[in-house]
């Protein structure tokens, strides 16, 4: 039975993309490795379909394969591939050619990369479209129309510039613009807004949903991110280890899973404002299984809760779910999905809670940082003011460029603050500078960093990683260490055999255990964590962040956590900074935070997040671009962007941190009545 | 608040892999991870042997070596001794001739190994050593350092090197340890650049901060922390450049830098018997010379083998 079949009755001939039992291998090291293992599913024109999965899981090799663009040792060895009613896999180079050209058009993830660095914008798009045969000047006007398309106000500028002159959304736009130059019959996205802040990848995903409307090209979009495929696309298809799982239509695959997968990845994911302090995250038991390995008839049978013989030996059928004949699961027991249970221990909530009416173990006063830039001062940080409780976590958000991730360098002495500004440990002033630290200094304060494969020296192994660092910081030496070692491994879930092992042999969150267990080598009182999980896949994610509550509610540690996921803070955070080029503009406990009043970056900020739930918002669109640090507006810093600035005092004075209730303070001039009435939600 | 005692009740941490019905326990992380190593390395070792040039490469360096080490044992003739009838050329009783004093070309070609592959491979080791120390603290160090030391060994990239290892081996004297130690001097900044620009790219990764975060002194970070991540390309130059160690060398006694006349080195041979090639005894010259190509060439032949495996992994 062919799942296209029955996905939406369209045939080969009729969708704009038919991808028909598609197998494809990755030659490494001289041998062939499955990568998809009969991927089938259907585009019909003007339809917008969504891959999702984790990392590995084949979703991006599926949308290369498509336009036969996989890389060298990529080929496909089954299957077949229809844009439009033509056989893509059987194409000549030359038709290849003409086909990529006017028929089907890509858009990666880095528009950086997607363009030349040393051609003007506007040449770019020219050429896109006298590529089709078009004259120079008809070529330049379709470019003018094709930049306006893109919701570009000013196309003559912008045609103008260098691509690094403009901003990453902006460069998007243009490359959107290119795609479709040829007034493609399919358009695939892959990754189209991972790069980009949250107010500007929505600002993509508006543009993409109106040009949607506006042509008739059908969309294969990849993403990581459910909620943004929830908000764009019509159908979604989960794929797992070379294999679509489940399909259906978004809205009603994300409201009522019915693959044991897709269940573990939505209920891994922090949603609906749940808290640290209600429960924990679900976790998807296993590993993803390697790219090339033998797997049973079932790809998901070794982390399926539901699993038995049957699924090891009899390929699982693909069942018709609901009776529009628009939704299918691979799976052998699609009746027993409701038995798929939570793997969410308990929690002792009262051990969670920070504590109250003691000094703050950590203090920032007046701390700014200066970066000098040929002879520019480039302020990075501002007159920051925070403070840390013993067993708090503080969120630190904000898009890139704000200063979370400099702050979180200057608390650790990685970067010396400026003269003036004071970093205070248990109430006692710390040198700037890490080197000028006490070795106890040292050891109260550690971090765990974004990217495991950087954070980790690759040459060493697991047990010497930690036992480096529980000599240096504790002192202990030799057996003890050793010992000490394997009881920090043992409370990070790590075994004694993960010990011998060397990073790059572990998968990405049991790395991510391994730099957490690392800096918790000398018990530290705080531990700064870095976009600690936006590298891995969100059922890993819930893991770390499940471990990361549960090492607080035991050792009291305080956390300064830096994310721009606001789901992830929500979760876990106490209290919420937000930081806007380099300046605190809003501060408070999580749940006053999200549920306001805000200051008004906040508020856009947080209805910029595409939902996975499907709620309604009200999108406050953001103005222009982040302004440059070494170049600050006037005034508020945000008032050029700011959709209820109020001209003649934003632009003039800059507000102070002001409190708007016990512990939320944020910098604006709107009187926080006015600002309740501005923001109140539709109920 | 310490780990020991921190174990016990309260966990929340996500359980152990417990599936609600009687499914296979999925295989951990660690068990693929350990025969996965194995298994690379298993691959990229039959990947590299997979290569005629390693195979061919390896072949020829284990002649040269086999030749070198037996010596006067394995030659057909005596190689300084041996008197036979002079200016033979090659035949069944002389596969490679005669010189111009009956001395068996194939014998001393054979025994002439030994003097080029004790000093090369030393040489080139000495200037990888060296060339790493520099590279690493010009890379890791930076500023004013690495600044001066680049201007430096630009400069000395610019200098003709055969020029100068003649003028310091006329003033230092021509012992083995001088052309040893003038070949690793022109190497080492050559060396230092290579991994300068491979440090460079890992100063900046988290795990040096997080060294630094502990506490770690600047010699630690560089030569245990760092090290062990740019070998890739510092086994790479070292068989590139015990390649061009075997050439340099081979130059060197060609211009008379190296052993004096009786003696069966290559480059010697050749600069010894040059002058007879147009009287049409071109087989003293060509044996030793084709001798010493192919020693470079085998050389070659290996480092793009260990440079293509090496940047694949």
């Amino acid at each position: 039975m062919s799942a296209s079949s029955i996905s939406l009755g369209t045939t080969a001939t009729a969708a704009a993309l038919a991808v028909d039992d598609l197998q494809v291998v990755y030659t490494v090291r001289g041998i062939d490795r499955a990568v998809l293992r009969g991927v089938s599913f259907s585009v019909a024109p003007g339809e917008a379909y969504g891959l999702v999965g984790e990392s590995g899981c084949g979703k991006s090799t599926t949308a290369y394969a498509a336009l036969r663009y996989l890389p060298r040792n990529g080929k496909i060895v089954g299957g077949s591939v229809h844009v439009a009613g033509r056989d893509v896999t059987s194409m000549s180079t030359a038709e290849l050619q003409e086909f990529r050209a006017r028929e089907a058009s890509m858009v990666y993830q880095d528009p950086a990369q997607a363009m030349n660095p040393t051609i003007k914008v506007g040449k770019q798009v020219i050429e896109s479209f006298t590529l089709l045969g078009q004259s120079k000047e008809q070529a330049a006007a379709s470019a003018m129309v094709a930049l306006r398309k893109v919701r570009i106000a000013d196309p003559t500028r912008v045609m103008d510039r260098y691509p690094f002159q403009l901003s990453g959304g902006m460069q998007q736009r243009v490359v959107i613009a290119m795609a479709l130059a040829c007034n493609p019959k399919l358009l695939v996205l892959d990754e189209p807004t991972t790069g980009l802040d949250a107010t500007v990848e929505a600002e993509v995903l508006d543009l993409v949903r109106v040009l949607r409307q506006e042509t008739d090209a059908a969309v294969l979009m990849i993403a990581h991110n459910l909620g943004i495929i929830r908000q764009l696309c019509d159908r979604v298809g989960v794929m797992y280890a070379g294999k679509v799982v489940e399909e259906g239509p978004s809205a009603q695959v994300f409201d009522d899973p019915q693959h044991p997968y897709t269940v573990g990845l939505l209920r891994s994911l922090p949603r609906r404002g749940v808290r640290k302090t209600e429960q924990a995250l679900s976790t998807i038991p296993g590993i993803l299984p390697l790219i090339g390995s033998d797997l049973p008839t079932c790809v998901f049978v070794d982390r399926c809760p539901l699993a038995d013989e049957t699924c090891r030996t009899v390929v699982p059928p693909v069942v018709p779910v609901g009776i529009n004949g628009d939704r299918y699961t691979r799976c052998h027991h699609s009746d027993r999905i409701i038995e798929v249970e939570e793997t969410k221990p308990g929690v002792d909530i009262t051990l969670l809670a920070p504590a109250e009416g003691q000094p703050d173990v950590l203090e920032l006063s007046h701390v700014s940082k200066t970066f000098k830039q040929r002879n520019h001062a480039v302020p990075a940080l501002v007159d920051v003011e925070l403070g840390l409780a013993e067993g708090e976590t503080l969120g630190i958000v904000g898009e890139s460029g704000s200063g979370k991730s400099t702050l979180a360098k200057t608390m650790l002495g990685i970067e010396s603050a400026d003269s003036g500004g004071v970093v205070s440990l248990d109430g006692r002033a710390v040198a700037a500078a890490t080197g000028g630290r006490s070795a106890e200094d040292k050891r109260s304060m550690q971090m765990v960093f974004q990217n495991p494969d950087s954070a980790l020296n690759r040459a060493w192994s697991v047990r010497r990683i930690l036992m480096r660092s529980v000599e240096k910081l504790t002192g202990i030496k030799g057996e003890e260490a050793n010992k000490r070692v394997e009881t920090l491994a043992a409370h990070l879930r790590l075994t004694p055999r993960h010990l011998d092992l060397k990073p790059r042999q572990l998968s990405g969150g049991l790395k991510q255990r391994v730099a957490i267990a690392r800096a918790f080598a000398g018990d530290p009182k705080i531990v700064v964590c870095d976009e600690p999980t936006s590298a891995l896949d969100v059922s890993v994610q819930a893991a770390i962040l499940n471990l990361l509550a549960d090492l607080q509610s035991e050792q009291r540690t305080s956390y300064v956590f830096i994310t721009h996921d606001m789901g992830v803070v929500r979760y876990l955070a106490d209290r919420i900074a937000v930081m806007y080029l380099g300046r605190i503009q809003e501060v408070g406990p999580t749940d006053d935070v999200f549920h306001g009043p805000n200051h008004p970056y906040t508020e856009a900020l947080l209805s910029a997040i595409p939902s996975v739930d499907g709620e309604e918002k009200v999108r406050i669109r953001l103005d222009g671009e982040i302004p440059s640090p070494a170049n600050p507006p006037s005034g508020c810093v945000f008032h050029p962007r700011c959709p209820r600035v109020m001209m003649g005092i934003c632009d003039v004075t800059e507000p102070p941190l002001a409190e708007v209730s016990p512990g939320h303070a944020m910098r604006c001039h709107i009187p926080v009545e006015q600002l309740i009435e501005l923001q109140r939600k539709p109920v | 608040m310490s780990l020991q005692s921190s174990g016990g009740g309260g966990s929340r941490m996500p359980a152990v892999p417990t599936p609600s019905t009687g499914a296979v326990m999925p295989p951990v992380a660690p068990t693929s991870g350990v025969s996965e190593r194995k298994q690379a390395r298993r691959e990229n070792w039959r990947l590299i042997r997979k290569r005629p040039a390693f195979i061919v490469g390896c072949l020829i360096v284990l002649v040269w070596v086999a030749c070198a080490i037996l010596g006067n044992r394995i030659t057909p003739h005596h190689p300084l001794d041996y008197r036979g009838p002079i200016n033979q050329s090659p035949s069944w009783d002389y596969l490679f001739g005669t010189d111009k004093t009956g001395r068996d070309v194939l014998s001393r070609v054979m025994a002439g190994a030994r003097d080029v592959l004790k000093i090369a491979p030393l040489a080139a080791i000495a200037g990888v050593v060296f060339g790493v120390i520099l590279g690493m603290f010009m890379g890791y160090l930076g500023g004013v350092l690495d600044l001066v030391a680049s201007r430096i060994v630009e400069s000395f990239l610019a200098l003709p090197t055969v020029l100068i290892a003649l003028l310091a081996i006329t003033t230092l004297g021509n012992s083995s340890w001088v052309v040893i130690g003038v070949v690793a001097t022109l190497f080492t900044p050559i060396v230092a650049r290579t991994v300068r620009s491979a440090v460079l790219a890992e100063r900046d990764l988290d795990y040096v901060t997080s060294a630094k975060l502990r506490g770690e002194g600047k010699m630690f970070i560089m030569f245990r922390e760092i090290l062990p991540n740019v070998t890739g390309p510092i086994i790479v130059e070292l068989t590139v450049r015990i390649g061009y160690a075997v050439f340099t060398v081979a130059t060197l006694s060609f211009l008379g830098a190296g052993p004096p006349p009786p003696s069966p080195d290559w480059g010697a041979q050749v600069s010894d018997n040059y002058n007879s090639i147009v009287a049409g005894f071109w087989w003293t010259t060509f044996f030793p010379a084709a001798a010493i190509a192919s020693l470079v060439i085998a050389a070659n032949m290996i480092a793009d083998s260990v440079q293509s495996v090496v940047e694949a992994s």
